[in-house]
């Protein structure tokens, strides 16, 4: 199931009943959506910061094979940054001495199961899988 | 849809989504903020690292101005971002 979405802030509230949406046709759990919100939300604001002026949609798509869920984000864009590549947070450093950003996708990082990047000619597609397992 | 209101001297609420969207409507309200500061978040459904990040900017203000923030009544999913942030060993969750 896909849906673009204009790259901006504002799309969010959209994203999150996509995620609604697709969870109730699949029949999951929508306690379990917060989760995929989160990932979604900092996978796209990435998208969109690195994006450069492109305005062109991001397309969202969601693939369900119990237990996992497959998230894809397409930017026609295809901005160079690779976020798997992303440097490592340390979250045991104190506050002060931790660098700025990076927060999101260490987030996606702990809350996902594999992250993959993909740039071609033609777009880049950001790709990552969750087991929704265990209690909501 | 977020909401942020003083609820008493030095005491504020969080409802809603504190996501990238809210965030920068929720900062003059804690830019505002003095003292130390307890913040309710029992009604705090969602936050992302936007939210994070207001909340450590907020902290490390008052922190400077030998304050604290303390938060408080967090929802299990939103207290798991705080921990894997690291985030639950910094701030005062209660």
């Amino acid at each position: 199931m896909e849906r673009r979405f204009p790259r901006d802030n504002g799309s969010l509230p959209a994203i999150y009943a996509f995620i609604r949406e697709f969870f109730a046709a699949n029949g999951i759990d929508a306690g379990r959506a917060w989760d995929v919100d989160l990932i979604a939300e900092e996978l796209f604001t990435n998208v969109i910061k690195y994006g450069g002026a492109s305005q062109a949609p991001v397309a969202l798509d969601l693939t369900w094979a119990a237990p996992t869920l497959t998230l894809r984000l397409r930017d026609p864009a295809g901005g160079a940054f690779d976020p798997t590549q992303a440097p490592a947070v340390d979250i045991t450093m104190p506050l002060q001495q931790r660098r700025g950003g990076g927060l999101g996708l260490h987030l996606v990082r702990k809350m996902t199961d594999h992250m993959a990047f993909i740039r071609e000619p033609d777009g880049s597609t950001i790709t990552v899988t969750k087991k929704l397992v265990g209690d909501v | 849809m977020f909401e942020v209101r003083p609820v008493a001297e030095g005491h504020v609420k969080l409802a809603g989504r504190l996501d990238a969207a809210e965030a920068e409507r929720a900062r003059p309200t804690l830019t505002a903020l003095t003292g130390s500061v307890t913040l309710d978040l029992s009604e705090l459904d969602y936050i992302s690292s936007a939210g994070l990040g207001l909340l450590v900017e907020t902290y490390k203000r008052l922190h400077a101005g030998g304050h604290s923030l303390r938060l408080v009544g967090l929802l299990p999913r939103v207290r798991n971002v705080f921990g894997y942030a690291g985030l639950d060993r910094i701030f005062t969750i209660e």
